[in-house]
């Protein structure tokens, strides 16, 4: 559920920024980064929408047929919230039902289809926030709220991944293009990194000072390291309610996810290098991901 | 192209240049974009300026009037239709302004310096020397990199054989930056796909290009200089666009409590101590800037900050005494400047401007009264200013007995036939008096202005006078790409 929450959050931002992009430039704006990431088009579909924004907004966020879309995320993230009712308040419930009834709601496909897109994202990402509100005011901090914020990191360390390898696909790996840096530009508003970056870097954008906020600043909530961080915290609170053999594994992982990359030689100013670490990452995460369902979901 | 429906009822004026329409109808760099409206209905139409009202209400993009009795913060109005400029007129504005924005520039090293131009019989020593906004204490103050008006906002106005005139060069604290850049956002929402559509290209990138420069002229051997954007505060007219202008840079906002000056630095005050200020970028006026030189009642300046400048350790932007630069005297002088100092031809006209001390020229104004448009010298935003055509007669004998009483703080101009663009006024589209505000940075590297500016617009029927103070608006400016 949590996971799926984060995934409608983070689609979310990347969606809006990418559209404000489209719209600032003079060439036409190509989406297949996205499409492939947030999608199941074969290439021929692909070229037939990839410049068009409207098209592509629509497919991603309420394409049912799309299995990653925002509206399977939403309806399963509501799914498992109602199979889970007697850990979760009531008050998360029914923001989480609202948001269901939400995006299902035709002013929000006429919104994309045919009026401004931003004003639909925008309510859709007002009320993602105010769920995320509702657990932190309304949530007691036990068990189901750790299970909530390991499956909300793990998904957030996910799309951060994910965000910034459809940014280095635009520039094919290329860190040393000067075209690299409005992608990375947009990657950084894609993270709500933007403001961060211009206080810490006082605005001289370098690729590698861009790749090193996003990878490893721990106190960036978007960064890949802050993330895992705080997955080994909230999972270290389960320890009293775990199998010692289950926490021990799980523990196992997330040390070796998180020293693989806190540890890594990844040379920041090539693109290459980064892509592959990208790519250990996300794997370092699915396992954990994995191994979570089958230890404490009980799916084999 | 055909009239389409929802410019029917548009009725451009004789006489005046009309950015949309010309002789043989839609003008072809507003085709694409007429053809883009041309099937939206009166309600979408209306829904659309519904929405930019909303917006700018919800994101807080306001200004503040000072003497408004309703309350601090107004909306700026917004006019949902953007000013097209063609690829081929911005390439002769931006030309035009860097060549002005560097003549100018040297004037006021030369000014402060040498004087060259007045030993050479070009501009008269009095109109310097009488002018209040040149400051002896900037008298051989060697600035960085000789720049002393890092940003410009240059007036542009059209008159009715549709070429661009220079009608003011702002060189002190020229602002409505922040509302060219949300234009261009609130366009994107209100027309979303025509910016792309129509090939308009992007101005989002200033905010970068300003904040190069701003590092550059630290002379601090550090790779990571620290620089301010110091505001009067909260009840200055342009607050949001100082908050705005520090938000996209990533530099701190600060106030005079924020900064204090030991042993000629300047210093910020922050939670981990004293922080070494190499950059400032200033929206307080001159006379506020340090009140130990400048008003010695000014609670919004710095004291020792002017000693701090003069040694070089600190830069601040725009550089002290540029109104001499900007003075609406001095204004007249410009063509010769460019003439003298770069030995070229102007390529941007000045609206032709009367010194009111010469008493041949009071005569011929005073004579012609209700052709002209009479200004103070050192006011601004549209304050202390006459159009002859609008005011009543006593409005004029008080103007004639002022002028009298001290010649020097007025010029008049011939009233200028400003061009109009169309605007989405009471549900239907009406023409409406426009100017433009292309923004100049000029920094160690050159002079860069990004492709649009600020378009402002008289919203009132038949006003000439398009401040924003004076109940003007703004619309998104759209240059086109070639």
């Amino acid at each position: 559920m949590a996971r799926y929450m984060e995934r409608t959050n983070g689609l979310l931002r990347v969606l809006r920024t990418n559209y404000v992009a489209s719209q600032d430039e003079i060439k036409q704006y190509n989406w297949r980064s996205v499409l492939q990431t947030y999608g199941y088009l074969s290439p021929s579909e692909m070229e037939t929408i990839q410049y068009n924004s409207r098209a592509v907004l629509e497919y991603v966020m309420l394409g049912k047929e799309n299995e990653a879309s925002l509206i399977n995320s939403i309806t399963r993230s509501r799914e498992n919230a109602r199979a889970v009712q007697d850990h979760i308040t009531k008050e998360m419930w029914h923001n989480l039902n609202a948001y269901y009834l939400l995006i299902r709601e035709p002013s929000i496909r006429q919104t994309i289809q045919s009026g401004d897109p931003i004003t639909a994202l925008d309510a859709l990402i007002r009320h993602s926030l105010l769920l995320y509100g509702t657990i932190d005011i309304t949530m007691s901090r036990g068990e189901a709220y750790s299970f909530l914020n390991v499956g909300r990191f793990v998904e957030r360390a996910i799309i951060i991944t994910d965000v910034s390898d459809i940014k280095l696909k635009e520039v094919n790996y290329r860190l040393d293009d000067e075209l690299t840096l409005p992608s990375l530009r947009y990657l950084l508003y894609s993270l709500s990194g933007y403001e961060v970056y211009l206080k810490t870097s006082r605005g001289i954008m370098t690729p590698d000072t861009i790749m090193k906020q996003v990878l490893y600043d721990e106190s960036f909530v978007h960064s890949i390291l802050y993330c895992m961080s705080h997955i080994s915290r909230y999972f270290k609170r389960l320890e009293g309610q775990s199998i010692p053999e289950s926490f021990a594994h799980l523990d196992f992982l997330i040390g070796k996810a998180y020293n693989n990359l806190k540890y890594s030689t990844c040379d920041l100013k090539g693109g290459v290098s980064i892509g592959a670490l990208l790519n250990q990452t996300r794997s370092d995460l699915y396992n954990i991901a994995i191994a979570f369902n089958k230890h404490y979901f009980g799916y084999n | 192209m055909t009239i389409p429906k929802i410019l029917e009822s548009y009725n451009p004026q004789e006489d005046i240049w009309d950015e949309l329409m010309g002789e043989d109808g839609v003008r072809p760099i507003y085709e694409q974009f007429v053809r883009s409206i041309e099937g939206i209905s009166h309600e979408e139409m209306e829904g659309k300026d519904d929405l930019a009202k909303k917006l700018f209400m919800t994101q807080g993009i306001t200004f503040t009037v000072y003497s408004d009795r309703e309350g601090v913060e107004k909306i700026f109005p917004f006019d949902i239709i953007p000013r097209v400029i063609s690829s081929e007129e911005w390439s002769v504005i931006e030309t035009g302004i860097k060549q002005r924005l560097k003549a100018l520039n040297i004037f006021l090293k030369d000014i402060y310096h040498q004087q060259f131009i007045i030993k050479d019989g070009i501009i008269p020593l009095k109109l310097i020397y009488s002018c209040p906004l040149f400051l002896r204490e900037m008298m051989y103050v060697d600035v960085p990199f000789d720049i002393y008006s890092h940003i410009a906002g240059i007036d542009l106005v059209r008159d009715a054989d549709g070429s661009f005139y220079v009608l003011e060069d702002n060189l002190r604290t020229p602002s409505g930056v922040s509302y060219m850049l949300e234009n261009r956002s609130m366009t994107v929402r209100i027309f979303p796909d025509l910016i792309p559509k129509n090939n308009v290209r992007s101005v989002i990138e200033y905010p970068s290009f300003l904040l190069k420069n701003l590092l550059g002229l630290a002379n601090r051997q550090t790779s990571n200089p620290t620089v301010v954007l110091l505001t009067p505060g909260v009840y200055n007219s342009a607050y949001f666009e100082h908050t705005t202008l520090a938000r996209l840079m990533g530099i701190e906002l600060v106030e005079r409590r924020d900064l204090v000056v030991e042993n000629h630095h300047v210093y910020m005050k922050t939670t981990a101590g004293l922080k070494k200020v190499d950059v400032i970028y200033r929206r307080v006026d001159d006379d506020f800037m340090d009140p130990l030189v400048f008003r010695p009642d000014s609670i919004l300046g710095v004291p020792g900050i002017y000693w701090a400048y003069r040694k070089g350790n600190v830069a601040i932007v725009n550089a002290m005494g540029n109104g001499v630069a900007d003075d609406k005297v001095v204004y007249a002088y410009v063509p010769e400047m460019i003439r003298y100092y770069l030995n070229e031809e102007p390529i941007l006209k000045n609206v032709p401007t009367y010194a009111l001390d010469v008493p041949e020229n009071r005569s011929m104004v005073f004579a012609n009264m209700d052709k002209m448009v009479i200004k103070k010298t050192n006011e601004s935003g549209g304050y202390g200013m006459l159009i002859g055509n609008k005011a009543s007669e006593e409005e004029m004998e008080t103007y004639k007995k002022a002028i009298l009483e001290d010649p020097r703080s007025f010029i008049a101009q011939p009233i200028i036939n400003l061009s109009t663009s169309p605007c989405y006024i009471d549900g239907k589209m009406q023409p409406r008096r426009v100017d433009l505000r292309p923004f100049a940075l000029y920094g160690p590297d050159g002079i860069s202005i990004v492709p649009g500016g600020l378009t402002r617009v008289a919203l009132k029927e038949g006003s000439l006078v398009v401040n924003s103070s004076q109940g003007g608006g703004s619309k998104d400016t759209w240059v086109l790409g070639s």
